[in-house]
């Protein structure tokens, strides 16, 4: 099937997300549709998939014009869309998912299993498709349901798969598996439009590549005509952003040390170390395991393997409390999800990790909390109107200045950020960064996790990037710019450099 | 949009402010309402205002007096129901304790003590130490069965009610201890002319459950569990050594309420006795403005729960109202109660 996209427009508000992109699909077609978090990718997809309506511009659909209203119309047009998360029930065995929504019934209105399975056994043979139907989805690993969901695309007389970055989650062996299946569809004149960051990928399985950035269609051509270097570099624009001359980082002592930290299919072997002062960027794509790993070093979750140095002494962390009182501070990712506590007020917000260290007799002292805090609303420029009011009445920047405050409070030696600047606004996010620059100059270790390249370039002084698990690359200095990380988080790798 | 309505001048809305967003507020007017109601039922006579006074308060003592016990247990299950759970084998617990201070305590042929030759008072000191063991080690149990086992606390709590209930019918089949009379002092000493030990024993624990819930560093993480664990946690919470102390606390405080039940009655009916008083201290909690799934509520609003229960069922005894009838209006006023209590947004 062909598509054809003509000037699309659409904007969110104010925010105009694709300024007139055009786009074109050819049957039996793998077509790559690169670019970074907020590019427009999904919102293109979104509207093809029938979810979200364009502002203005044509598609077309095998020289036919259409305007999807609702999925499924795309759906009925042969469109299938499989997104990140999948759409399976896990409790449910495979030949029941494929006809979710659509079930079979007999004359009494009961199921008809006999033939659900007897149309999933024949489109699995028709496919290649080496799966027993009467599985459990949740016995299946991730790749097996990625290619039940095709399947069950398939069944629906899908023409064209939209793909969103299939393979984040899979390990090597799955990739291929799913590759097969992608060949095989093509061989059967379907189109598929693969989402994804990873160059490597794009390069071994797709014939042509659109490029988006900022609402903007950058580059196209054929995959063969380019190299993943040349992806990258459309990817991020031609001018890389040039860090601002960063003071030559002078390495201080050693005040952190991770060895060998592995847990099986999350991260594997991981070292490395944080200086005094320093400010260590931890970066990636989907699914490079960053955020896994710092929760079991923080003692949240247990790894299977390593150790962990504070000031060259070998440290035990079982438990949050642990590492705690070793002087580690965590300030997680999703604030509302993990970092406030929306039915206590801003100053027990701020405050709950210092409790039982600064109680007398189990009682709470208010007082020496209060005058915590309100040192730490002048250094960090909380703007609040009274500290008793409920933590949900600040906004998301100061918010998060609090939970900041919260882990200030304990004086930690190394404070691990995930994802600091999550949901807040431009100035606030500002603000975030020169606070931790000065917390770097009084000589606390600062180790940033972050999926937005441009902010690891801006704020740290040396970059681990991550890929699968695994500690793919290390930049610093010059080295340190959103072209190489763009090319360590999709798998490649950067010219060593002396260091 | 708080701010707005926080500063409208006008009496109505700064009424429906605080109603709405304080709790105690709405909780403690209903109170007063019904007090209102009450007071003129009994009939308000100025001509002898002395006998009606003493009336009055005769009424009100008795009131406080039979729902002392109740109102201990709620204060338990207030931070059991803030920290997100709930515990369903308070009325079990009660009558496992009662039985076996019973069978300590009892002066008949069988009894524990009387037998190891210890009687009177250190008999009676060591019953309640060991009564109050007990109820803190059923309570621990159900906790590590939470925390450990990882098992819901409906589920947790429902398996240890049925356990206990039955356990202690079983071994309590035929068998009548005779409760001292010096025992009985404990809940039936005169403080001047009044009979009020139940509820001067009311009243000190609330005031101590009010302190640890407002003051001390557990109280308000008890709070932090309730309103978000896993916040709670990646702040250095220890959270399964709270939620197992907060079971704990409940079965102490059940523990003390049996002592008061026995020592006020000097009896216990195995079968029945604490059947349905979970159901009324969850009542008396939710209709005191603590919330169902955790981290809102207060002990004060408890107290005030438990004494709008309890006026209410004194008015419907007033009023005549047949008996079968009378838990249909603790249903009516507790989904009432609900009902006008602040929504979270969804």
């Amino acid at each position: 099937m062909s598509i054809e996209f003509k000037d699309i427009y659409k904007s969110f508000g104010t925010n105009q997300v694709l300024k007139g992109v055009s786009f074109t699909v050819e049957d039996g077609e793998i077509c790559a549709l690169i670019g970074e978090n907020g590019a427009g990718k999904s919102t293109l997809m979104n509207i093809l998939g029938g979810v979200i309506k364009k502002d203005s511009g044509d598609i077309f659909i095998d020289g036919k014009k259409v305007d999807f209203n609702k999925p499924i119309e795309a759906i009925d047009c042969g469109i299938a869309f499989i997104h990140q998360e999948l759409n399976l029930i896990n409790d449910l065995p495979i030949y029941e998912n494929m006809f979710i929504g659509r079930e079979i019934k007999n004359r009494n209105r009961l199921l008809n299993h006999k033939e659900m399975l007897d149309q999933t056994k024949k489109i699995f043979e028709d496919m290649n498709i080496n799966l027993n139907p009467k599985t459990m989805v949740n016995d299946l690993d991730v790749s097996y349901k990625q290619i039940v969901e095709i399947a069950r695309a398939m069944m629906m007389n899908a023409r064209t798969i939209i793909m969103d970055e299939p393979t984040t989650s899979l390990t090597e062996k799955e990739i291929k598996r799913v590759f097969e299946m992608m060949l095989h569809l093509k061989k059967r004149n379907v189109s598929i439009i693969y989402i994804s960051h990873k160059l490597n990928e794009i390069k071994e399985i797709c014939d042509r590549y659109y490029c988006l950035r900022d609402g903007n269609l950058v580059s196209k051509g054929l995959v063969s005509d380019v190299s993943t270097d040349d992806l990258a570099t459309f990817m991020v624009g031609h001018e890389f952003n040039i860090k601002e001359s960063k003071k030559d980082f002078v390495k201080g002592e050693e005040i952190f040390r991770v060895e060998n930290y592995s847990k099986s299919n999350i991260f594997n072997d991981i070292s490395f170390k944080l200086h005094k002062g320093e400010i260590l960027g931890f970066t990636g794509l989907l699914g490079d395991g960053r955020s896994e790993l710092f929760r079991s070093i923080f003692g949240i979750d247990k790894a299977d393997l390593g150790s962990i140095f504070m000031d060259k002494h070998q440290i035990n962390i079982d438990n949050v409390v642990d590492a705690i009182d070793k002087g580690i501070g965590y300030l997680p990712k999703n604030r509302k999800e993990n970092g406030i506590i929306k039915d206590m007020n801003i100053l027990e917000n701020a405050t709950i990790v210092v409790w039982p260290k600064y109680a007398k007799y189990g009682f709470i002292d208010i007082k020496l909390h209060k005058k915590i805090f309100r040192e730490q609303v002048k250094s960090l420029r909380i703007k609040l109107i009274d500290e008793t009011e409920n933590i949900n009445n600040l906004s998301g920047g100061n918010q998060q200045k609090v939970i900041l405050a919260k882990w200030l409070a304990t004086n930690p030696k190394v404070m691990i950020l995930d994802n600091p600047t999550q949901g807040v606004d431009v100035g606030a996010k500002e603000d975030i960064y020169e606070i931790i620059k000065n917390l770097a100059d009084h000589g606390m270790g600062i180790i940033i996790l972050s999926s937005e390249a441009q902010e690891i370039v801006r704020i740290c002084d040396r970059a681990i990037v991550m890929y699968h698990g695994k500690i793919q690359g290390e930049v610093f200095k010059d080295s340190l710019n959103e072209h190489n990380i763009m090319k360590l988080a999709t798998g490649g790798n950067i010219k060593s450099e002396v260091g | 949009m708080a701010e707005i309505s926080r500063k409208g001048n006008s009496i109505i809305s700064r009424i429906k402010y605080k109603w709405l967003n304080q709790p105690l507020f709405s909780t403690a007017v209903a109170l007063v309402i019904m007090i209102i109601v009450q007071t003129l039922v009994l009939g308000f006579d100025f001509d002898s205002i002395g006998s009606w006074f003493s009336s009055w308060l005769n009424n009100w003592i008795n009131i406080l007096r039979n729902n002392a016990s109740i109102g201990i247990i709620a204060l338990g299950m207030t931070l059991v129901i803030i920290s997100g759970g709930i515990d369903l084998a308070v009325g079990s617990t009660l009558v496992a304790t009662g039985a076996v201070l019973m069978m300590l305590i009892d002066v008949g042929p069988n009894g524990i003590l009387l037998r190891l030759g210890i009687t009177g008072i250190p008999a009676f000191i060591i019953a309640i130490f060991i009564i109050l063991l007990m109820g803190s080690a059923l309570g621990s149990l159900i906790g590590l069965l939470i925390t450990k086992g990882k098992i819901p606390p409906f589920i947790a709590t429902l398996g240890a009610m049925k356990i206990f209930r039955s356990v202690t019918q079983h071994f309590m089949q035929g068998y009548n201890p005779t409760v001292p009379r010096e025992f009985l002092a404990i809940s039936n000493l005169k403080l001047g002319k009044f009979m009020i030990m139940p509820i001067v024993y009311w009243i000190i624990l609330s005031v101590i459950f009010y302190i640890i819930s407002k003051k001390t560093v557990f109280g308000r993480q008890v709070i932090a569990v309730g309103s978000n664990e896993k916040s709670a946690r990646l702040s250095g919470v220890k959270v399964e050594r709270v939620k197992t102390l907060v079971y704990t606390l409940s079965g102490l405080l059940v523990a003390i309420a049996s002592i008061v039940q026995v020592s006020r009655i000097g009896s216990m009916d195995f079968a029945n006795a604490g059947s349905g008083s979970e159901m009324d201290a969850i009542a008396a909690v939710v209709v005191g403005g603590t919330s169902m799934s955790g981290g809102k509520g207060q002990i004060l609003g408890t107290v005030i729960g438990v004494l709008i229960i309890a006026v209410m069922n004194n008015l419907l005894n007033l009023f005549g109202v047949p008996p079968f009838l009378r838990e249909a209006f603790k249903g009516v006023i507790v989904v009432t109660a609900v009902l006008l209590q602040k929504k979270e947004n969804v």
